[in-house]
């Protein structure tokens, strides 16, 4: 098991640059908040050629996020995963940037919660929102890399993890406020930690 | 045409910013269409477009500021722009603002004319009315599949997946599986032979079953359809349940599908009614933040060009005011205004060269008043000019030379303010003054004093100066030194008088001298005593006539003489120590010599001031008739910056007679019986001639004083 690193706590220097970079290529990104998702536990393990990840999400909705779901807005959230070469010079480079997306909405007519797994299509029905929210917060053996052939043993790793609240995907007129409401700053932070090989 | 290609450029760029605008707004508006592609780009167009307004916001404001900067500082054409601008404003500002208000009005109400109570609870009352009776067919299957649960409570274990294949064609159910208590699956039958596992409940519903012993509830299924799963718990046997999917009619599944449908959007149309009024205010108060400043700094940048011309005349103007007649200003459009600045432009070159030829003038006119300045003061007559007040405004150097005083002090004062500082002057210059005053027209006087250089005489000839209205605005006078002049004609009076005597009178008096002497010779012998005696006192007589006349006669051309030959230095006090030794055996005459100490020299003529000394002391010695008193005196003086010696002789005799005292000194005029009366005359010829004046000093009661004055020699060499 591979233990979480925040990213403040991280000693290596290249993290400060790259924590810097990764703010620089997403100015929209997560933002430290009270309404801010977070990475609770995240693990990778090797299985056989792979690597699969396994983790842990709290979504923590806000008054206005839970009113706007409850009148059939629908929301959505990217968990995106990124697997980054160090390199002394350059940036960091990325190898794997992958997201599950997943699409949260209210069905007045069953009074249900339907999470809808953009990437396949599959549609989850729940009967409670912390049910609809169970699904969505864990990620069981994620598949992330190819295999052990694709990464070079004298190089270091980082694997990156966000959970990403799609406010483009908003209605239009909540798009504006969603980008100065506190309350619609829903993403967590980048995540990051060395992958082991 | 120039002003077309500067004009050209500047609209273009114009047109595009504008066309830029409206674009970056068009696109705004297509992405707040839900169903634009530009949808997904809306947040950036806002963000593009706001930073587009903020950027026209900061022209606008440093436009104004550097306006107020200008106006502050007064610059040419800051006010004229503040108006324009202020104007412009107000003008686009106004019915922008009404337009905007009543915009935000009709969208506001527009919205919420969209939501109204009724459409609200219909709305709710249609969701409800499918929620019923999707409720209704629940409770139904519900029912059949707990009448079902009867049959299956009959059969053995062994015929059960067969009673259950029956139940199922009987009931009209998609499915149906029979679970143990632990969830595993006894016996299950499906309408599609191909589906082999059978759809398991989840968590949440055995939760719900072990409490309840029965669950029904609609659920999707395969994403459209509508599925009713039923469980129930099968008493008769070991806890068993059995689930009974039912399909929903796709009819009434549709139905329920739009009304909801149209609930939810409903709902959330509802919900993001504020927003919506507020992105469509966010949109509107956009394009007339960014329309509204575009147009005024547009407006800067047109009125800023406008004035642009006027500024330049403004400083044009400004710099002609300061004399400066040779700016010309660039003509930068073909318009009126630039009419305005080529007119200024040909007004300031014709004011510059009519200054250059005022100037000219102006030279020439300097010219000719020093031309005529330089005539003036080279006039050997003295030329002063008074105006109306009788100061004088001008004086040339021939002036000072007359009268002494420099000219710069004439400038400014009167005639009789002259008088206080050169008191020996105040007999001319009162003349003058008051003739100035008294004359109407051209007049001519001669006028005498004793000025510096001893007696003089002017002849002033004054003329009044008239305005053409006839104001006396001043007047000229001109005055010669004419002293030489008159001094000169009387010389030759006299000389003609001499040659005339020694012509018609001498000439015939030796005749007549040597008749008498004949007429004696040859008659005294012939005649009685007594006519011989008659003969000889009347031949003497004639001989002493003619004598006397010959001596009156020479005297006549000794007074004709120059008297000034052979000009030295003369000590005065030797000089006359010298003539008075000559009288000192004189018995029963005193002398008394008073000199002064220091150097009493002048220049002149020692035969003749010799002369003079004689004439005088024969003269006193006369009038005392040899019993007496006579007092010389020598005295240095000084008037106007030049050096006298005063010589004063004084007799204790019977003086002159008041109405003598002013012929005293003209020939043929004496007091005595014997003498030709020239003796003064020739004295005062010669002291004129030397420069010098003799007067009689009439402040003596007692016998007769002679006061002379001869200018004192610079140089003290003898």
């Amino acid at each position: 098991m591979i233990n979480k690193i925040p990213i403040l706590v991280k000693n290596f220097c290249l993290s400060t640059f790259l924590c810097g970079v990764l703010l620089w290529c997403l100015p929209f990104s997560g933002y430290a908040d009270e309404f801010a998702a977070e990475v609770k536990q995240a693990e990778v393990t090797l299985h056989g050629d792979y690597y699969l990840l396994s983790a842990d999400i709290v979504y923590q909705l806000s008054e206005k996020a839970m009113e706007a779901l409850q009148n059939g807005v629908p929301l959505f959230w990217d968990i995106q995963f990124k697997v980054l070469e160090q390199r002394d010079v350059l940036w960091d480079k990325t190898l794997v940037d992958t997201a599950i997306r997943y699409r949260l909405q209210y069905h007045a007519l069953l009074n249900m919660y339907r999470v809808r797994d953009e990437g396949d299509g599959t549609v989850y029905n729940f009967s409670t929102l912390f049910a609809a929210l169970d699904l969505m917060s864990t990620v069981r053996d994620f598949r992330l890399i190819g295999g052990l052939s694709e990464l070079a043993p004298e190089k270091q790793y980082l694997l990156a993890m966000k959970v990403n609240f799609d406010r483009d995907a908003l209605p239009l007129p909540l798009r504006p406020i969603a980008y100065v409401d506190r309350q619609w700053y829903l993403s967590s932070d980048w995540t990051l930690w060395p992958l082991k090989k | 045409m120039a002003f077309e290609k500067i004009k050209l450029p500047f609209n273009l760029s114009v047109v595009i910013l504008f066309g830029l605008i409206m674009l970056s707004l068009q696109l705004m508006s297509s992405a707040m269409q839900e169903s634009s592609q530009l949808s997904a780009m809306y947040s950036w167009l806002l963000l593009f477009n706001a930073l587009g307004s903020v950027v026209l916001l900061i022209l606008v404001g440093a436009n104004i500021y550097s306006l107020i900067q200008h106006t502050k500082r007064r610059e040419a054409g800051s006010r004229l722009t503040t108006r324009m601008v202020s104007l412009f404003v107000v003008l686009a500002l106004a019915p922008a603002v009404i337009v905007f208000y009543f915009s935000m009005q009709f969208l506001h109400q527009g919205i919420d004319s969209w939501f109204n109570v009724e459409i609200d609870r219909a709305m709710e009352d249609a969701l409800e009315l499918s929620q019923a009776s999707l409720d209704q067919r629940m409770r139904w299957h519900l029912k059949q599949t707990q009448q079902l649960t009867d049959r299956l409570e009959d059969s053995s274990e062994s015929l059960v997946t067969m009673e259950i294949e029956n139940l199922r064609e009987l009931s009209g159910a998609s499915e149906m599986t029979l679970f143990s208590r632990q969830g595993r699956i006894i016996a299950s039958s499906s309408i599609n032979p191909s589906d082999i596992l059978p759809s398991l409940p989840d968590e949440h519903i055995w939760l719900q079953l072990r409490q309840n012993s029965e669950y029904v509830a609609v659920a999707p299924f395969h994403e459209e359809e509508l599925m009713i799963r039923v469980i129930v718990t099968v008493k008769a046997r070991e806890p068993q349940y059995l689930q009974a999917l039912y399909p929903v009619p796709v009819r009434i599944a549709d139905l329920a599908d739009s009304v909801e449908f149209a609930f939810v959007r409903y709902q959330e149309m509802n919900f993001l009614r504020n927003s919506l009024k507020m992105s469509f205010s966010l949109a509107l108060s956009l394009v007339l933040l960014m329309s509204l400043s575009a147009a005024i700094w547009v407006a800067f940048i047109n009125i800023r060009n406008i004035i642009a011309p006027v500024k330049e005349l403004v400083k044009g103007t400004q710099a002609v005011a300061s004399g400066q007649y040779d700016q010309q200003l660039p003509v930068i459009a073909q318009d009126d205004l630039g009419f305005l600045v080529e007119s200024f432009n040909d007004m300031t070159h014709r004011i510059a060269v009519a200054r250059d030829e005022t100037r000219q003038a102006g030279v020439e006119v300097e010219n000719q008043r020093a031309y005529l300045e330089t005539i003036l003061a080279n006039l050997t007559a003295g030329v002063i000019s008074v105006d109306a007040l009788y100061k004088i405004r001008t004086a040339n150097q021939a002036a000072y030379r007359i009268f002494h005083i420099h000219v710069n002090q004439f400038i400014g004062r009167t005639l009789v303010e002259l008088v206080e500082g050169y008191a020996e002057l105040a007999e001319p210059l009162k003349s003058i003054q008051r003739l100035l005053e008294q004359a109407d027209d051209i007049w001519q006087q001669r006028i005498a004093f004793l000025g510096p250089n001893g007696r003089q005489e002017l002849l002033c000839r004054g003329t009044p100066l008239f305005s053409q209205d006839g104001q006396r605005v001043g007047a000229v006078v001109v005055f010669d030194d004419v002293t030489d002049l008159i001094q000169a004609q009387k010389n030759a009076a006299w000389g003609e008088v001499a040659r005339r005597l020694a012509h018609e009178i001498k000439n015939p008096l030796t005749p007549i001298q040597l008749s008498a002497e004949r007429l004696q010779h040859k008659l005294a012998d012939k005649l009685g005593p007594t006519d011989a005696n008659i003969l000889k006192r009347s031949t003497q007589t004639i001989v002493q006539q003619v004598e006397a006349m010959k001596e009156m006669v020479d005297d006549f051309s000794e007074y004709a003489k120059p008297s000034k030959k052979q000009t030295v230095n003369i000590d005065l006090p030797k000089m006359v120590q010298e003539v008075l030794a000559l009288y000192a055996l004189k018995s029963g005459v005193k002398f008394k010599a008073d000199y002064e100490t220091g150097l009493l020299i002048i220049n002149g003529d020692p035969v003749s001031i010799r002369q003079v000394l004689h004439n005088l002391i024969k003269n006193a010695l006369e009038a005392i008739d040899a019993h007496g008193l006579i007092e010389i005196s020598l005295h240095r003086v000084q008037k106007n910056n030049t050096d006298f010696i005063e010589i004063a002789l004084y007799d204790d005799g019977p003086g002159i007679k008041d109405e003598q005292i002013e012929k005293i000194f003209e020939p043929y005029v004496t007091t005595k019986a014997k003498g030709t009366g020239l003796g003064l005359a020739i004295v005062k010829k010669i002291i004129e001639e030397h420069g010098g004046a003799i007067w009689i000093d009439t402040s003596r009661k007692v016998g007769a004083g002679f006061i002379i004055q001869l200018p004192a020699s610079n140089s003290e060499q003898l």
